[in-house]
């Protein structure tokens, strides 16, 4: 029989090889240490569930291990504490129950489902299902209905806990992968740029619950009048684009639905309303993404925009930007129609909760898509914005271009 | 000559209840599938000789007491005539339209029967010994299915056909005036009730202190009331010291409390309890581990101690239960084709279909006695149901058992006409994790029997309609 690795706490389920502590032939009692393990909390003894002899190791000292994973190979003995009770026909027992205490509790759930007649915590059979394949142990799962019967509502935000603290907590450390192996490579360090955003990203993706919203607007006439208008603007050193345009589109869009213009303070339990509306523009510069913030757009006109934008991204591209000059947007734009895309899921820019992504047009329907924070937003309301939107860029007023 | 093997990634050997399940689902998860079984007729034990024929006998018969039962109530059809053959010629057509189903449904999900006997020449090959000679399967895994058979204690096997158990007596070959049940477990009882209700004196002897011991007293009790009735007499407290031929008849010296009593019967029945098919498998060949009652040792994924050989069913020891292999076969080839699956946590049920029926789930009142865990009891009487009383069977009972600080619905019980289906409401109340009051709020139609679940639910509150209860029941705490 297979001995594997066990589910050592929450959130722990990798660690790495430090001492494999039994030899092919030897024989092991149950409870006996087969090898150490170290994970980011500690360095803990992983004991045999099996007595027998040892016919197999399959890891060796340094390998990273995975839950579920074969560790060694027992003959059991027989006659040896034997692996299924015969006798009782249902085996209520979980089995698994030990290699809970193996390592110390880290930040995990502190519920913990308790029964005076040793039943296992109430859950359809569905669910207990659910929970194996997850890798769950539903003791920890508060339930939530009459009994503490545990729901798939349950399980999921017990999901979601556990996520936000594996995000709190500092990520493992990523398995060593051989790539050299399938051909040559050329490694790279990782910017600190790079990491950056991929912090950001990774902050926002796990805490931010998104949901994007699809529209497309007619740009048609507005393509027109940007072409007709764009020579006068250049003559006053500005540019007249499809971006300034869309920032000048979402100003009373924003101001009828303020709350995109929000930020979600978990701490404090507010919604923080903002006065004024900051631009974050997304910019692709060679080193990756960057955004700036545009100040007060509700204030400024298009042919300022045109001046401003412009010089801003120039600034960005030569990583010229004091950290100032990234702070405080409230709502950010990230247009791709420039380079071709079409459609895609912007990720949101943490504290703001919403933003929008544009593609190119083509035919003239300019593909939208705006992701939200539905801790703050509901989908109607995203629909109501995002159809506002349209409609105004369906209909942007000429005498706002107009010079 | 040397035969080539045939290739295969999952072999099953034993077509009962477990093992076709096993089959089934493993060729319907995309594995290539032999299923190997001695016997011409697929279905196992259950079909063949165990749950199938023994139901069918039990229905056919009901009707003479049900019949013999009307006249009180002005209905009367006379002496029945009782054509043995014909009885028997009709069970056989059942047991065959069952058995051809099953081949059908093999057929199509293209599993390869194999007929003959498995024999394991190592961990991966089984040789089969079939009408055209030997053939070798060699496989991935092999899922053991060979299920159990009647124990026939040694003392007891005198090579006359007159010592039956339950196999032979599923035959009927006759309807002897005199027969002795030994043993009063569930198989004793069905068929020792078949046999009285075609006429046979019965007298059964039990060596505990109850018939379908360890099943709770109160559960037993219409069955004991039943049995008292139709059987000449039920003998608890009692041994079979020895047996022996005496003509046509067979001889037998039975020990109640240290008195010896000598008594002649036409046949005996020994329902003693069953042994695994362990035997001439080549198992000794395989890394695979047997407990001291001959039982193959499994864990939660039915798992062998031969990591090529899962096990299931009867073999694999635990309850002797169709629906219980069946669950492991699921079980096993979810392991097999890689899902995460393990037996563990399932609610069993259980039926005995005596007369009347008793069928219970999850935590018994016994065992929750035995384990010493504080639990809360609710009864409902059928006397109190009035669907109980238009067919005149009030002689039933419903129980609920409570995990007193949630009310969660721990065990299930029933005897009573019709028990066998009432259970499985509640295998479903103790999987959900139901509480008393869940199963209160359910509204079940009327009049039915499955209101006595519901009825009974709110006895514990102490608002059923159809009984009074003064307060709220006590809480039980065993010693």
């Amino acid at each position: 029989m297979d001995i594997r690795l066990p589910q050592l706490t929450e959130g722990a389920d990798s660690g790495t090889v430090v001492n494999v502590l039994v030899q092919e032939g030897q024989k092991v009692k149950q409870g006996d240490t087969l090898l150490e393990l170290e994970n980011q909390k500690a360095v803990a003894p992983i004991p045999s569930t099996l007595t027998g002899t040892v016919t197999k190791i399959h890891v060796k000292q340094g390998q990273v291990l995975s839950v579920g994973q074969v560790l060694i190979s027992v003959t059991e003995e027989t006659g040896a504490a034997a692996p299924a009770e015969s006798g009782a026909a249902p085996k209520a027992a979980p089995s698994a129950a030990a290699p809970a205490s193996v390592l110390p509790a880290g930040p995990t759930s502190d519920f913990e489902y308790q029964s005076a007649s040793g039943a296992p915590p109430p859950a359809s059979p569905a669910i207990r299902k659910m929970a194996l394949e997850l890798g769950i142990d539903l003791r920890k799962v508060r339930g939530s209905e009459r009994g503490g019967r545990i729901t798939t509502a349950d399980v999921k935000a017990y999901l979601a806990q556990l996520q936000q603290r594996a995000a709190g907590s500092k990520t493992p450390a990523a398995e060593k992968i051989p790539f050299e192996k399938w051909g040559p490579v050329t490694r790279k360090p990782i910017s600190p740029l790079r990491k950056a955003i991929a912090q950001a990203m990774v902050r926002s993706w796990t805490t931010i619950p998104h949901v994007t919203q699809f529209d497309e607007a007619d740009v048609t006439a507005l393509l027109k009048q940007i072409e007709k208008h764009a020579p006068a603007y250049e003559k006053d050193g500005s540019r007249l684009t499809l971006t300034t345009v869309l920032i000048r589109a979402l100003v009373p869009v924003l101001e009828k639905y303020p709350v995109f213009n929000s930020s979600w303070d978990e701490a404090a339990g507010e919604a923080v309303f903002k006065q004024t509306i900051h631009m974050g523009v997304a910019v692709d510069t060679e080193a990756g993404l960057i955004v700036p913030v545009l100040r007060n757009v509700e204030k400024k006109t298009l042919l300022e925009l045109g001046r401003e934008l412009p010089a801003l991204v120039e600034k960005t591209r030569q990583r010229k930007l004091g950290s100032e000059e990234l702070q405080g947007g409230s709502f950010t734009i990230s247009n791709q129609g420039g380079i071709g895309g079409r459609h895609f899921t912007p990720i949101i820019h943490a504290p703001e909760v919403a933003i929008l992504g544009v593609g190119r047009a083509a035919k003239g329907l300019l593909p939208l898509a705006l992701s939200y924070d539905h801790r703050a937003i509901d989908g109607a309301d995203a629909a109501r914005f995002i159809t506002a939107l349209v409609e105004r860029l369906q209909a942007f007023p000429d005498q706002e271009i107009r010079r | 000559m040397t035969v080539e093997p045939i290739r295969t990634e999952v072999v099953v050997l034993g077509a009962g209840p477990g093992g076709y399940a096993a089959a089934f689902y493993a060729a319907d998860r995309g594995k290539k599938v032999i299923l190997v079984e001695q016997d011409k007729r697929l279905g196992g034990v259950c079909l063949n000789v165990g749950c199938i024929p023994s139901k069918a006998l039990l229905h056919a018969t009901a009707l003479l007491r049900e019949a013999k039962e009307s006249e009180k109530r002005g209905i009367a059809f006379g002496a029945p005539v009782l054509e043995l053959e014909k009885l028997r010629a009709w069970k056989e057509s059942v047991l065959e339209k069952l058995g051809q189903g099953i081949r059908g449904l093999a057929q199509r999900r293209g599993v390869e029967v194999l007929q003959g006997r498995g024999y394991f020449e190592d961990s991966h090959t089984l040789r089969v010994e079939t009408d055209r000679g030997q053939k070798f399967v060699h496989y991935d895994t092999a899922i053991l299915a060979v299920g159990s058979k009647p124990a026939l204690p040694s003392a007891f096997d005198l090579g006359n056909k007159r010592i039956m158990t339950s196999s032979e007596a599923l035959d009927l070959e006759e309807v002897p005036d005199d027969l002795l049940v030994v043993g009063g477990g569930y198989i004793g009882m069905e068929l020792g009730t078949v046999y009285a209700t075609l006429g046979s004196k019965v007298v059964l002897v039990e060596a505990m202190g109850s018939i379908l011991s360890g099943m709770d007293a109160d559960l037993v009790r219409p069955v004991a009331q039943y049995a008292q009735a139709a059987f000449r007499e039920v003998r608890l407290n009692t041994k079979v010291s020895k047996m022996s031929t005496s003509g046509k008849q067979i001889r037998v010296i039975l020990e109640t409390g240290g008195e010896k009593k000598e008594e002649l019967y036409d046949r005996v029945l020994v329902s003693v309890g069953r042994v695994p098919n362990c035997a001439n498998l080549g198992l000794e060949n395989t890394k695979v581990a047997r407990d001291d009652k001959g039982f193959v040792r499994v864990n939660e994924k039915q798992q062998t101690s031969d990591p090529s050989i899962y096990a299931i069913g009867d073999v694999a020891g635990g309850a002797m239960l169709a629906h219980k292999a069946a669950k492991e076969a699921r079980v096993a080839v979810e392991v097999i084709t890689g899902e995460e699956s393990a037996f563990r946590g399932v609610v069993m049920p259980a039926v005995v279909f005596t007369d009347p029926e008793v069928a219970w789930c999850g935590l018994t009142e016994t065992e929750a006695q035995a384990r010493n865990i504080a639990v809360q009891v609710a009864r409902f009487p059928w006397g109190a149901s009035g669907r109980a009383l238009t067919f005149d069977r009030p002689d039933g009972l419903t129980k609920l058992i409570l995990e007193p600080e949630t009310e969660r619905i721990l065990g299930v019980g029933i005897a009573g006409h019709g028990a066998g289906e009432l259970i499985s409401e509640g295998v479903l109340a103790v999987e959900m994790g139901a509480t008393a009051k869940d199963l209160a709020e359910t509204v079940h139609p009327h009049p039915t029997l499955s209101e006595t679940l519901m009825e009974c639910a709110e006895s514990f509150y102490g608002t059923s309609t159809h009984i009074f209860s003064r307060k709220k029941p006590v809480k039980e705490t065993p010693e």
